[in-house]
C-alpha cells in the first residue's frame, strides 16, 4: 500500500490489507466475530404466466435474532428479482452490484434485462470467489423469452428449475414443493403455495422465522408484496409500555442549540453585473 | 476469546417522535482489565449524524477517520451534508471492502434526516446493513440490550421519555456485562438540539 | 481406576479399624477416574468447562488485633455476569473462613470437606484444629488431585491456640504461610492497596476500612470483579462480618459527584 494515505474513494474490488493482521490475531487465539446470516427459506416457482419468488424475514447472528423484519427478496432490473441466503453482507453486496450493472447494460443497450444476463454475471463474480463470497441465491424474472427462475450456489453452479428453494429450510420447503407442485398453477394457487413452503421453513426450520414476504413477477408487471403475511405477530406487547419509578440519575447536561436550516432562495436577487 | 470482546463496549440507538438518541458506555478495556472510564464510543458526523463504533477500539479510530475523511470529501464536492442513509451505504461500503479481513467494529448510525425523520441503523463487521424502526444495538452488551429493548421500547416516545427509556436499558444491560458499563453517555437529536447527557452508573 | 488418597488420612481411627458411620465422612473422597483413551485431552477439556466464577478478588491479612478477610460477590461467565450476590467468603467454623477464587463448585464442595474434617478433628482431640493443620488437610486432598482439573485458589485465615493464622492453597498443591494474601483475577488491584496502606497496628476499623478500599479499587479496575464488597474480620472469640457494601454506591462515597441533574451548560454553535 504505497499510496494509502490518499486514500481516494472510487477504487472497487476488495482490500486484502488487513488479512495478514487477522490471521495473525487468529493465530494468537482471538478468534475474529461472527457475521451476520440469513439463516433462511428462500423459495421461487414459475407460474403460469411468471414467476413468483417468496422469503422469509429472520436475520441471525449465531443463536441470535438480529432483525426481525428483513429484506431478503432483493431488486435486480425491474422485471427480475432475487432472493438471497447465506452471509448477509454478501447476498446484498452481490446483488447491488449485479443489478447496477444490470442497469448500465439497459443504459447502453435501451432493452429490457434478460434473466440469463443476470444469472450469468451472478456466477462470474461468485465462481470467481471460490465460494468464499457466500451467496445462495434463487433467481427469478421475466423477460423477452419468457419466465426464468434459477438457483445459485456460492461456489457459482447454477440450475434452471420450474420451482426452488434455498437456505437452511430448503428442505422444509421442498417437502411442500414436491408434494404439491403441478405445472400452470394460477397467480393465487402459486401465491398459496409458496406461503405455504416458507411458512413451512419457518415453522420447521430454526434458522428461518417471522414472516413472509412475496414477489410476483408477470410479463410487463410486478408486484412486491412485502410482509405478505404475519405468521408470528408480537404477543407480549403490554397496551401501557415501561414507565420507570426512579428517574436516571445524571452527571452532566449539554445542550447544543442547532443551526437553523439556512433556505436558500433560487432566483432571488439576480447577481450584479 | 473473540475479538470483539477485547475491549468491551455497548452501544443502542433507539427512534423517538421525529427524534432520536444513541447511547453507549465509556469503559474502554484491554480484557479484564478496565484502561478509562470516560471512553467515547459515538463520534458526531454533523449537526444531526451521530455514529457509534463498537468493538475493537483501535479499528473503530481508524474507521472513523477514514469516515470523516470521505464525509469531508462529500462535503467539498456536494457543498451540504450526507443524509443518514447515504452515510450508512458508505459505512456499508467501507466495510464490505474489507470483506475477508474486515475492520472488528459493529457501528450504530443514527441520524435525523431533513424532514426530521428519524433514522438508525447497524452492520455487521462486514457491512450487512440492518435497518430498523425501533431499535438497534451492538457490541459486548448487545444481548442484554436486546432483551431490554424489546420489553422497554414503545413507539413514538417524546425526547425526555426517550432518554429514560434507552438509558434504563443501557444501565440494566451493561450491569449484566463484564466488559461494558462504568458509566453511560447518552445523545438525544431532536430537530432543534443535541442534548448530550452523561449518566451515573455502577463502577465495577 | 480409582485413585487412592488414603495416605493423607489425618484422624487417627476413633472407633477401632473401621466404622461404617466414620468412613463416609473421615476419608478423603475419591473420585472414579474417567475410562478414556486419551486422558491429558480429557482433562484438558474438564479445565475449559470449568470457567464459571473465574474472575474474582479475594484478600485477607493479619494485623494486630487478627485476620481481616475481604472479597467481591460477583459471579460471571465469559463476559456474562451471572451473579452479583455470590457468597466468597466460606464460613468453614465460628473460627475459621476460607476464601473462594477459581471454580465455584471445587471451593464450596472442598470447603465443605474441610469443614466436616475439622469439625472430626475437634470430636478426636477434643480441640480446635489449628489453622496450620486445616490448611494442610485442604492442601494435601488438593495436592492428591493435581493435573486433574481442579481449579481451586483459596486463603484459609482463623483463630487457634497460637493466634491469628493465615494460609494460602492452591489447587496447584502450593501452601503458603504469610500475613498478606490476595488471590484472583483482581489481585494485582488489591496488593496495590493493600500494601500502601498496610501497618500491623491498625485497628479493626482501621483494617476494615483498609479491606473494603482494597476490594473497591479492584472492582473498579477488574471487569470481573465487582458487586458487594463484604468484609470479614477473626479475632480472638471467632468470626464476624464487620460489613457488606455494594461498590456501586461505594464508588460515589469515596468519589463523590455532584448532582448536577439541573445544571446544564448552554454551548454557543460554532462559528455564530
Amino acid at each position: 500500500m504505497a499510496n494509502s494515505a490518499i486514500d481516494v474513494p472510487p477504487r472497487g474490488g476488495f482490500s486484502f490489507d488487513l488479512c495478514r493482521r487477522n490471521e495473525m490475531l487468529t493465530k494468537k487465539g482471538v478468534n475474529p466475530p461472527s457475521f451476520r446470516k440469513t439463516g433462511t427459506t428462500i423459495v421461487g416457482l414459475i407460474f403460469q404466466d411468471g414467476v413468483i419468488l417468496g422469503a422469509d424475514t429472520r436475520a441471525t447472528e449465531g443463536p441470535i435474532v438480529c432483525d426481525k423484519n428483513c429484506e431478503k427478496i432483493h431488486y435486480m432490473a425491474p422485471n427480475i428479482y432475487c432472493c438471497g441466503a447465506g452471509t448477509a453482507a454478501d447476498t446484498e453486496a452481490v446483488t447491488d452490484m449485479v443489478s447496477s450493472q444490470l442497469q448500465l447494460h439497459r443504459y447502453h443497450t435501451g432493452r429490457e434485462s434478460r434473466v440469463v444476463t443476470a444469472l450469468t454475471l451472478l456466477k462470474k463474480h461468485l465462481f470467481n470467489y471460490q465460494g468464499y463470497v457466500q451467496a445462495a441465491l434463487v433467481l427469478g424474472g421475466v423477460d423477452c423469452t419468457g419466465p426464468h427462475l434459477h438457483t445459485i450456489y456460492p461456489h457459482g453452479s447454477t440450475d434452471t428449475l420450474p420451482f426452488a428453494t434455498m437456505g437452511s429450510g430448503s428442505l422444509a420447503a421442498m417437502a411442500i414443493f414436491e408434494s404439491k407442485y403441478k405445472e400452470g398453477l394460477t397467480r393465487d394457487e402459486g401465491i398459496q403455495l409458496v406461503v405455504e413452503a416458507i411458512c413451512s421453513g419457518i415453522f420447521n426450520d430454526l434458522g428461518s422465522g417471522s414472516n413472509v414476504d412475496v414477489c410476483v413477477i408477470t410479463k410487463g408487471h410486478k408486484e412486491y408484496l412485502r410482509n405478505h403475511l404475519l405468521p408470528n405477530p408480537r404477543t407480549f406487547v403490554s397496551s401501557k409500555g415501561y414507565s420507570f419509578a426512579k428517574k436516571t440519575e445524571v452527571l452532566l447536561t449539554k445542550i447544543t442549540p442547532l443551526k437553523e436550516k439556512v433556505e436558500v432562495i433560487e432566483g432571488g436577487d439576480a447577481m450584479e453585473e | 476469546m473473540s475479538i470483539s470482546e477485547y475491549n468491551g463496549s455497548a452501544l443502542v440507538a433507539m427512534v423517538g417522535k421525529n427524534c432520536f438518541a444513541i447511547a453507549s458506555d465509556r469503559r474502554l478495556g484491554v480484557q479484564l482489565q478496565t484502561i478509562a472510564t470516560d471512553f467515547q464510543r459515538i463520534y458526531k458526523i454533523h449537526d444531526r449524524l451521530l455514529v457509534g463504533l463498537a468493538g475493537l477500539a483501535t479499528d473503530a479510530q481508524t474507521l472513523y477517520q477514514r469516515l470523516v475523511f470521505r464525509h469531508k470529501l462529500y462535503q467539498l464536492r456536494e457543498e451540504r451534508d450526507m443524509k443518514p442513509e447515504t452515510f450508512a451505504s458508505l459505512v456499508s461500503a467501507l466495510l464490505y471492502e474489507k470483506r475477508f479481513g474486515p475492520y472488528f467494529c459493529q457501528p450504530v448510525i443514527a441520524g435525523l434526516s431533513d424532514e426530521d425523520k428519524p433514522f438508525i441503523c447497524t452492520m455487521d463487521s462486514i457491512g450487512a446493513k440492518e435497518l430498523a424502526k425501533d431499535f438497534v444495538v451492538a457490541g459486548t452488551a448487545s444481548e442484554s440490550l436486546y432483551g431490554a429493548c424489546e420489553a422497554m421500547f414503545k413507539p413514538d416516545m417524546e425526547p425526555e421519555e426517550l432518554f429514560e427509556t434507552v438509558s434504563q436499558a443501557l444501565l440494566a444491560s451493561v450491569d449484566r456485562d463484564c466488559l461494558s458499563g462504568w458509566g453511560g453517555h447518552v445523545y438525544i437529536v431532536t430537530p432543534t438540539e443535541i442534548k448530550e447527557r452523561i449518566l451515573k452508573g455502577r463502577m465495577d | 481406576m480409582k485413585l487412592d488418597t488414603s495416605g493423607f488420612e489425618s484422624t487417627a481411627p476413633l472407633f477401632g479399624a473401621s466404622s461404617e458411620l466414620r468412613d463416609g465422612f473421615s476419608n478423603a473422597p475419591s473420585f472414579d477416574l474417567p475410562v478414556t483413551a486419551d486422558f491429558d485431552e480429557f482433562q484438558k477439556e474438564a479445565k475449559a468447562t470449568l470457567k464459571h466464577a473465574k474472575g474474582t478478588t479475594t484478600l485477607a491479612f493479619i494485623f494486630k488485633e487478627g485476620v481481616m478477610v475481604a472479597a467481591d460477590s460477583r459471579a460471571s461467565m465469559g463476559g456474562y455476569i451471572s451473579s452479583q450476590s455470590v457468597k466468597k467468603i466460606i464460613e468453614i467454623n465460628p473460627y475459621m473462613l476460607g476464601t473462594m477464587a477459581g471454580g465455584a463448585a471445587d471451593c464450596q464442595f472442598w470447603h465443605r470437606n474441610l469443614g466436616i474434617k475439622c469439625r472430626l478433628h475437634e470430636l478426636a482431640n477434643k480441640r480446635r484444629i489449628s489453622v496450620t493443620g486445616a490448611s494442610k488437610l485442604l492442601a494435601n486432598i488438593l495436592y492428591s488431585y493435581r493435573g486433574m482439573g481442579l481449579s481451586v485458589g483459596t486463603m484459609i485465615a482463623g483463630w487457634d491456640e497460637t493466634g491469628p493464622g493465615l494460609y494460602y492453597v492452591d489447587s496447584e498443591g502450593g501452601r503458603l504461610k504469610g500475613t498478606r494474601f490476595s488471590v484472583g483475577s483482581g489481585s494485582p488491584y488489591a496488593y496495590g492497596v493493600l500494601d500502601s496502606g498496610y501497618q500491623f497496628d491498625m485497628s479493626v476499623d482501621e483494617a476494615a476500612e483498609l479491606a473494603r478500599r482494597a476490594i473497591y479499587h479492584a472492582t473498579f479496575r477488574d471487569a470481573a470483579s465487582g458487586g458487594v464488597a463484604s468484609v470479614y474480620y477473626v479475632g480472638p472469640n471467632g468470626w464476624k462480618k464487620l460489613s457488606g457494601d455494594d461498590v456501586g454506591e461505594l464508588h460515589y462515597k469515596y468519589y463523590p459527584v455532584m448532582p448536577s441533574t439541573v445544571e446544564q451548560e448552554m454551548v454557543e454553535v460554532a462559528g455564530q
